[in-house]
């Protein structure tokens, strides 16, 4: 699934392995999710759209 | 599968699996060298024999154990489609196999080969799953 994570981490100019740590999973969990190749979980995906302070529907966009 | 930990349920993995590996060494070889000297019969034989099993059962509850404890979705994610290779792998050999064995006459293949063929058969899964998210 597209989204915007890489966009909003360089905003806040964090690396992967700075998000990575802040949402206690490994950089290529990180990578994997930019990259549109694994979708995160509706819990993952919630604390991703906490930490950068928006909403999940901001962060993915629903192709469908 | 796993090549190095670098979270807790992987180096709980790791230290649990060496547990279980060194253990079947310790049951392995004494139960040889009791077939071979003393060379035991019924339930004895039946009870020698399972022994160095228990701790092969052991690595497969390690591995569900890990799986239940990873709680980095992506890695788990990766390690279940690993594994799912390696069972898909092996069920598909000796399936192959066992029909080779009835109707062609093929070697006959131990049973026991199934455990390591399937940890080939995760390398070989592992492989391929991380070039899809290379």
């Amino acid at each position: 699934m597209k989204n915007r994570l890489r966009v909003l981490r360089a905003e806040r100019n964090w690396s992967q392995a700075d998000l990575a740590q802040r949402l206690e999973v490994s950089r290529q969990s990180v990578n994997a999710i930019e990259t549109g190749k694994f979708d995160p979980s509706l819990p993952l995906a919630f604390k991703l759209a906490r930490l950068f302070e928006t909403t999940i529907e901001d962060l993915f966009i629903d192709e469908g | 599968m796993l090549c190095k930990a670098t979270n807790p349920a992987q180096r709980r993995f790791f230290a649990r699996f060496t547990v279980a590996m060194l253990a079947y060494v310790l049951f392995l070889l004494p139960v040889v060298w009791g077939f071979v000297h003393f060379r035991p019969t019924g339930v004895l034989a039946y009870v020698l024999a399972v022994l160095p099993a228990l701790p092969i059962v052991a690595m497969l509850v390690v591995i569900g154990l890990y799986l239940a404890e990873e709680k980095d979705e992506f890695v788990r994610n990766l390690q279940i489609q690993a594994l799912l290779g390696g069972i898909g792998g092996i069920l598909a050999v000796v399936s192959v196999w066992g029909l080779l064995e009835d109707f062609a006459h093929a070697p006959r293949l131990d049973l026991f080969m199934a455990y390591p063929l399937f940890w080939v058969f995760v390398g070989i899964s592992t492989a391929v799953v991380r070039m899809r998210y290379r």
